[in-house]
């Protein structure tokens, strides 16, 4: 599907139904069950790593203006501090947009974020500190994928050893803890069959969801003690390299129950669904294989998955990290950490993604997030507190650029160092528009 | 409450040969649940191993002033798997020293602490650490009841602000301040803690191995022949007894004495002259040559490691480690002080080698010239000193749900 007929699409479903609008969402990654933002963007809020011995040392969530025209476009008007360093790393809207949740992989806190009252300043609601013993022993709570009335949660680790072990966490948007659901494993499966010479790890990261299909797919990382851990002394330790995600889950969205489990090798970590009526597709992309995957359905109905392309020279571990596709399901922002480069692939025959841009943004980069238009693309620098770049390598920012169709063009940068902020992690939009 | 039996003889795991294959979580783990179950309460069971002396092993030694008591061993238990007693709250004695990883860690070389911060040592198993004599791989402590105060405080371990921090937590829990009641009658404190903890790590004992059965209970067939020419190997050309002693009635398999065996000065030299690449796996039989600037972008400082002289300040106790039993050695991986080496193998072809050779080497540590069958047959034995309760052991650390927020 084009862009000009997906817009057009949108268009005509807003003026229908009103808001909330299911099925479309900004930034063109969050769960579909969220209400959009039409039109531009106001406020980016940036969930940020405190740093020890700069600023108040503390994780943060940092709102930054974006309101064309606005006087302090482009800076830094807000900061609220959560206290301690608990790595701060993903967060999600609650389906009915009014909340922000995000979460410390460290410490397994979870701070919900007031973003409707004053979507300028958001507050502090409330904070969850009982997400290990709610679960029964998950640690690491990383992405928040937002359901009707729910926010399921992904894990990376456990309470045991720290290792890659883990589960999906359920909880209300009152943030009471609703269920756990262990992700399977070679010892125990849980209904599901692994194919491809899989080895059901049990391992998690990223949870996407096609909703009219009743597909949920889960990707897989690493657990705490590497997550945390120093990067250089990780890849040095053998031992600690082998305990990488190798898999990608498909469940039943509605009953939560694995199906099958695809061999997806060298911890895969994003994952994004298009949004396209007839796109039964979705891309990942390993991080220390730096390979494009396509999970897609085939003629017979089955879901499959399959390496598209690679990112880069595996070979240099560029490491892929956030990608970001577009609204119209064209092309695909991949970024890698390592060589600070972001590729734009174009995916418009999603069997045969190809490469049409790349861009070197800085020493490193993590995170990108695009508006629905796909006209503005934002970026920040931080991957993990212990696994960021050391020295003057350490750029930590949010950089903003216009895409005009053919290349990114400098808007403005906020330097995070500078402003003694910390580690800029996931970036999310607000608008008052929503709340009006 | 789940009631574990000692007497359980199966002990369903794999040996510590790693897979070349192996990738995610660490195969072959301990499982708790092959325990069989008992008619006791688990802490009966604990407290009655900590007072006899399995095939192979002396009896624990306990202090006149801290005798084992059920109550202090389920204290014990309880305050070693309890997450809160660190900084914030995620780091737990356990967190480091798995149960169904020998209460020691797999996957990992160097231990992790604290917001991620580096150890630069391993986690040494727990299991049999009522017969050390000196504790830590440097010996900076002697006796457990004094041992954990240090991975409370140090920064890059549980990170506590001081240990009255975390005496002044238990006093706030009403459920610690009953329990110290009934085992002392009296509150927690520092001293109480330390008693409770060493006595429930003096009940994580583990004899009857195959080799005991075969040295000393007589059991000829309960170790292969391989594993019988390995016992000749390791007391007679190789020499691993000089250090690793087995007497007449028991085997600790150590001296508790230290040593510098190379491996120290080794390392040392490797951190100085890092390679110019590092071989990183990145998936299932994939590997890549990473670039050292790559490596080192990305890499904080990495201390020196100077043994057994970082306690005693004495140049001649530069690079000299603990000893270590070699009890449940299979069980234990990776080896060595920074967990370097991975597999047993390895292990026996640096002493085969002759260690590094530098100047202030043990004399003990030479070229071997151990032929390949020689050395398969010493890791054999080496597989034959697994105890026959380590499954029993992790199943009384699960007894209960680690505490956590």
């Amino acid at each position: 599907m084009k862009r000009r007929e997906f817009t057009g699409l949108a268009a005509a479903a807003l003026a229908m139904g009103g808001l909330p609008l299911r099925g479309f969402a900004d930034e063109t990654c969050q769960s579909p069950y969220m209400p959009m933002i039409t039109g531009h963007e106001e406020y980016i809020y940036v969930w940020t790593l405190g740093v020890e011995g700069m600023g108040d040392e503390q994780d943060k969530l940092v709102t930054v203006d974006v309101r064309p025209g606005s006087d302090t476009r482009g800076e830094v008007i807000n900061s609220v501090s959560v206290g301690g360093r608990n790595e701060a790393h993903h967060g999600g809207f609650s389906a009915d947009r009014r909340y922000f949740w995000a979460g410390g992989l460290d410490t397994n806190r979870i701070f919900i974020f007031d973003v409707h009252s004053d979507p300028s300043n958001p507050t502090l609601h409330k904070v969850i500190d009982t997400f290990v013993k709610d679960s029964g022993g998950v640690v690491g709570p990383h992405t928040f994928f937002a359901l009707p009335g729910r926010m399921l949660i992904t894990g990376l680790s456990n309470d045991d050893d720290h290792g890659g072990r883990t589960a999906l966490v359920e909880y209300n948007d009152d943030g009471d803890f609703v269920a756990t659901h262990w992700m399977p494993t070679e010892a125990d499966m849980q209904g599901a069959v692994a194919v491809d010479g899989a080895v059901a790890d049990g391992y998690g990261y990223d949870i996407r969801a096609l909703i009219r299909k009743n597909i949920m797919l889960t990707s897989s990382f690493t657990g705490w003690s590497n997550y945390m851990m120093d990067f250089g002394q990780m890849l040095g330790d053998p031992e600690a390299m082998k305990r990488f995600g190798n898999t990608i889950v498909q469940w039943d969205l509605h009953t939560r129950q694995p199906r099958k489990v695809f061999n997806v090798p060298g911890a895969p970590l994003e994952i994004r669904f298009p949004w396209g009526a007839n796109a039964n597709y979705a891309f990942s992309t390993t991080a220390l294989t730096s390979k494009l995957w396509l999970i897609y359905e085939d003629d017979t109905g089955e879901w499959q998955a399959k390496d598209v392309g690679d990112i880069g020279n595996p070979a240099d571990v560029p490491l892929p990290v956030d990608i970001s596709i577009a609204a119209d399901d064209q092309t695909l922002w991949v970024n890698t950490f390592m060589d600070g480069m972001t590729r734009l692939f174009d995916v418009s025959d999603p069997h045969n993604p190809r490469m049409v841009y790349e861009k070197v943004i800085d020493r490193q980069v993590n995170m990108v997030s695009q508006s629905w238009d796909g006209e503005r693309v934002y970026f920040t620098s931080s991957l993990l507190a212990n696994w960021d770049k050391k020295g003057d390598d350490n750029a930590q920012y949010l950089k903003a650029y216009t895409w005009n169709g053919s290349e990114l063009i400098d808007d403005f940068e906020i330097d995070f160092n500078a402003l003694k902020l910390g580690r800029a992690h996931i970036m999310r939009f607000g608008s008052a528009a929503l709340y009006a | 409450m789940k009631h574990i039996g000692v007497l359980s003889l199966v002990l369903t795991v794999a040996t510590a040969a790693v897979c070349a294959e192996e990738y995610g979580p660490a195969r072959g783990q301990i499982d708790p649940a092959s325990c069989e179950e008992s008619d006791n309460d688990w802490a009966e069971n604990a407290l009655a191993r900590s007072l006899s002396s399995p095939l192979g092993l002396p009896l624990v030694p306990h202090p006149p002033d801290n005798p084992p008591t059920i109550e202090k061993i389920e204290l014990g238990r309880k305050l070693f798997f309890d997450r809160r007693l660190s900084i914030n709250k995620t780091m737990s004695c356990a967190m480091c020293h798995v149960p169904e990883q020998g209460f020691a860690n797999w996957e990992l070389r160097t231990s992790v602490g604290v917001e991620g911060r580096s150890v630069k040592r391993n986690a040494p198993t727990l299991v049999n650490v009522g017969y050390m004599e000196v504790l830590f791989h440097d010996g900076r402590d002697l006796a457990l009841e004094t041992q954990f105060v240090a991975p409370m405080v140090a920064r890059n371990e549980m990170a506590n602000p001081s240990v009255g921090t975390v005496v002044a937590f238990l006093k706030t829990q009403p459920e610690y301040r009953a329990l110290f009641d009934a085992t002392f009658d009296a509150p927690p404190s520092l001293d109480r803690i330390g008693m409770a903890l060493a006595a429930y790590q003096r009940s994580l004992v583990s004899g009857n191995s195959d080799f005991d059965r075969w040295y000393y209970g007589g059991d000829s067939a309960s170790m292969t022949p391989a594993q019988q020419r390995g016992f000749s190997v390791f007391t007679g050309k190789a020499d691993c007894a000089s250090c690793h002693l087995i007497d007449e009635d028991a085997a600790l398999f150590t001296d508790q004495l230290f040593h510098d065996t190379g491996y120290g000065w080794t390392r040392e030299q490797d951190r100085q002259n890092p390679p110019s690449t590092t071989r990183v796996q990145a998936a299932p039989g994939v590997y890549f040559d990473v670039p050292a600037a790559m490596v080192a972008s990305v890499s904080g400082p990495r201390e020196a490691d100077l043994g057994r002289y970082e306690v005693t300040e004495d140049p001649a106790d530069r690079w000299k480690i603990r000893t270590p039993s070699l009890r449940n050695v299979a069980m234990t991986r990776p080896y060595m002080h920074d967990g370097g080496l991975t597999t047993l193998q390895e292990v026996v072809e640096f002493y085969n080698d002759g260690g590094s050779g530098h100047a202030r080497q043990d004399p003990r540590i030479r070229p071997l010239g151990l032929n390949p069958g020689e050395i398969a047959d010493l890791v054999a034995f080496l597989q034959g000193l697994t105890g026959s309760s380590l499954n029993c052991l992790a199943a009384e650390a699960r007894s209960a749900p680690p505490d956590n927020h």
